[in-house]
């Protein structure tokens, strides 16, 4: 068979981004199963394998207090910011709350560089909760995901399931039985994507998490960014636990996929 | 079951257009009406106003008597059947019957009564359990309908129900939603753009153009006597033929100049076109008032010859364009026994009993005595 030019071309692109994307990740994968000195060998080795970084990590450094910030922060933001974006988006879908100005707004507060936004949020999550805490930074990350979820739903909220529910107003629900025993149900895949993308983009959340943070309510990004130090990289140490951190990103990410082609295709069903 | 009534209803959106402007109707308890006219007329959004879906800028809206302005449409009492079905797709068919019910805290014994009854009236009682995504078009309009009988409302809307439907399909549920209206007796207002569906299934027709009501009547009185040039033009297929033309004295009588050639007034319809003399016209004539035999065209039948430029056999019956040197072609439908052809001379008889005369400045029909 005859492989046509096009098609190689095209192929050759997606290998070359797919290695692009693909080796750094992997480097990090033979890093954390070597020791200090093969880490830096150019060209690569092998070596020695084994998990001793990986347990290092957790007798070495605070990996699981890390890690549970994260995870209890990414919850508790998740927890908090996906029905207010829920309903949020749903006022601006249905009632044209702020109209078109609102959520051009919400979109172009994402467009800010973040650094721009730490010292107003460090002056009004202080005034509300302890400095340090873990709901210092949750409350930073509550205002950052919020409208970013809130405008990516309201398109799920328009079409179908509007007329679903002037089906079920007619059928005798109030306003908000049809809100929440017909729109919410039918636009759940949208809104589980948004709650998966706005766990995903706190828990990878860095530069918040560094000013709000002290040692004890330190997230896994800032724990990692520790692990570098006056005194030298744990570069084997910090692969490893690069890895573990990576790993709830990567089992929610199938989900994410999932329910987002669900959540965009909510205006096909009939 | 309840009468509708509509008292200077208008809707305007905020750039001062005008959805609907200034209606009156009312419909009678246990009545099947129906809105007719082009997308676009006002008659989805007449009817969207019924149901609390929309709010009236101006007027009042009456059900049962009772002003429901103000009532939002859970407290209306009615039921609306969607052109989409509006199914609850997360729900199974027997929770989207039920679903008006277990708001309104009905009994579940109840519930379940009802649910066997109606699932059985529509023939739907073996879908109970499936959703909606599961079921064909025609399944799930029965199933939309269901939802909509099994609360017993005060009166159904449906806008555009049978519109998703193939054509087959469609001429079924358009039997099956008279035979329900003869069961039931409950007040219907039925919205669509068809005019066979006007025509068949209603008791009275509201024809509706640019927001305001053009015409309102018993399909056949609709029929016989358009109230002005769109009703005419907008029931039956093919439609009345309207051609421009001039009405001038002749003798004692009155004649009609078209293009084609000149059609006497008949006596009856003298005193009632006389003022109109000398002037241009527009005259009505429907295909089916020409006829091949004339002794079927009645005592005022009148010879017609022309070119055939079309023959389109239906079947039952031809239709045929008829070429009109220096105006529009027309139509006329004749029975399929014919052999005409593309090019043939025809002599058709014109049934000038059926004639109508429209004001060209107006539109309107201009009266005339009823029947000769």
């Amino acid at each position: 068979m005859r492989i046509k030019p096009a098609t190689l071309l095209r192929h050759g692109i997606l290998i070359a981004f797919s290695a692009a994307i693909l080796l750094p990740l992997l480097w990090v994968l033979r890093v954390s199963l070597t020791d200090k000195l093969t880490a830096y060998k150019i060209p690569p080795e092998i070596g020695h394998l084994s998990f001793d970084n990986f347990i290092e990590v957790f007798t070495r450094f605070d990996f699981s207090l890390w890690f549970a910030n994260s995870f209890g922060i990414a919850l508790a933001t998740t927890a908090i910011s996906l029905p207010a974006a829920t309903m949020m988006a749903y006022a601006a879908a249905r009632y044209r709350t702020g109209g078109a100005p609102l959520l051009v707004t919400v979109l172009a507060s994402q467009m800010l560089p973040p650094i721009v936004l730490v010292l107003p949020l460090f002056l009004l999550v202080t005034t509300m909760v302890p400095i340090g805490g873990r709901a210092a930074i949750t409350l930073a990350h509550v205002a950052v995901n919020l409208p970013f979820m809130a405008w990516m739903m309201v398109s799920f909220f328009e079409g179908e399931t509007k007329q679903l529910e002037e089906a079920a107003r007619a059928e005798g629900a109030t306003r908000w039985q049809a809100f929440r025993l017909i729109t919410v149900p039918v636009a759940m895949p949208g809104i589980l994507a948004a709650g998966l993308l706005g766990f995903i983009l706190s828990w990878n959340e860095f530069l918040y998490a560094l000013i709000l943070s002290t040692s004890k309510s330190q997230t896994l990004s800032v724990g990692l960014a520790s692990m570098e130090t006056q005194a030298g990289v744990n570069i084997a140490p910090l692969a490893a636990a690069t890895l573990l951190g990576l790993a709830p990103v990567l089992i929610l990410l199938p989900f994410l996929q999932k329910y987002l082609i669900k959540g965009l295709s909510l205006g096909a069903l009939k | 079951m309840a009468s509708i009534e509509l008292r200077s209803v208008s809707k305007a959106y905020d750039g001062g257009v005008h959805a609907v402007r200034d209606i009156d109707l009312s419909i009678a308890d246990g009545e099947f009406m129906i809105f007719l006219g082009p997308s676009g007329c006002g008659k989805s959004t007449t009817l969207r106003m019924i149901a609390g879906l929309e709010t009236a800028t101006a007027g009042d809206i009456l059900i049962g008597g009772e002003r429901v302005n103000d009532l939002d449409p859970a407290k209306r009492d009615i039921s609306i059947v969607f052109q989409n079905y509006a199914l609850f797709p997360h729900m199974s068919v027997r929770k989207n019957l039920s679903f008006g019910l277990r708001l309104k805290g009905t009994p579940r014994a109840e519930i379940e009564r009802r649910i066997g009854h109606v699932s059985k009236m529509m023939g739907i009682d073996e879908l109970l359990d499936r959703r909606p995504s599961q079921l064909s078009g025609g399944q799930r309009q029965r199933v939309a309908l269901g939802r909509a009988l099994v609360r017993e409302p005060q009166a159904f809307l449906l806008d555009e129900p049978l519109s998703n439907l193939d054509a087959k399909l469609r001429a079924v549920m358009r039997t099956e939603l008279i035979k329900l209206h003869q069961r039931l007796g409950t007040t219907m207002v039925h919205v669509t753009h068809d005019q066979v569906e006007a025509m068949t299934m209603g008791e009275r027709i509201c024809i509706m153009k640019d927001g305001e009501v053009v015409q309102v009547g018993a399909p056949l009185e609709v029929y016989t006597n358009p109230a002005d040039t769109f009703v005419a033009g907008f029931l039956a297929t093919p439609s009345m033929n309207l051609m421009p033309a001039r009405l001038e004295a002749d003798g004692d009588g009155l004649a009609i100049h078209l293009a084609a050639g000149t059609i006497a007034v008949p006596e009856p319809f003298r005193a009632a076109y006389a003022p109109y003399a000398g002037q241009a016209i527009i005259a009505g004539m429907r295909p089916e008032d020409f006829h091949e035999k004339p002794a079927e065209a009645g005592p005022f039948g009148q010879l017609v010859e022309t070119t055939i430029e079309t023959v389109e056999a239906l079947g039952p019956e031809t239709i045929l364009t008829l070429s009109q040197p220096g105006g529009t072609a027309f139509a006329a439908r004749v029975s399929a026994a014919g052999t005409s052809r593309a090019g043939d001379k025809i002599r058709l008889t014109y049934d000038a009993g059926k004639l109508h005369l429209f004001d060209p400045r107006t539109t309107k029909r201009i009266a005339r005595p009823l029947s000769v």
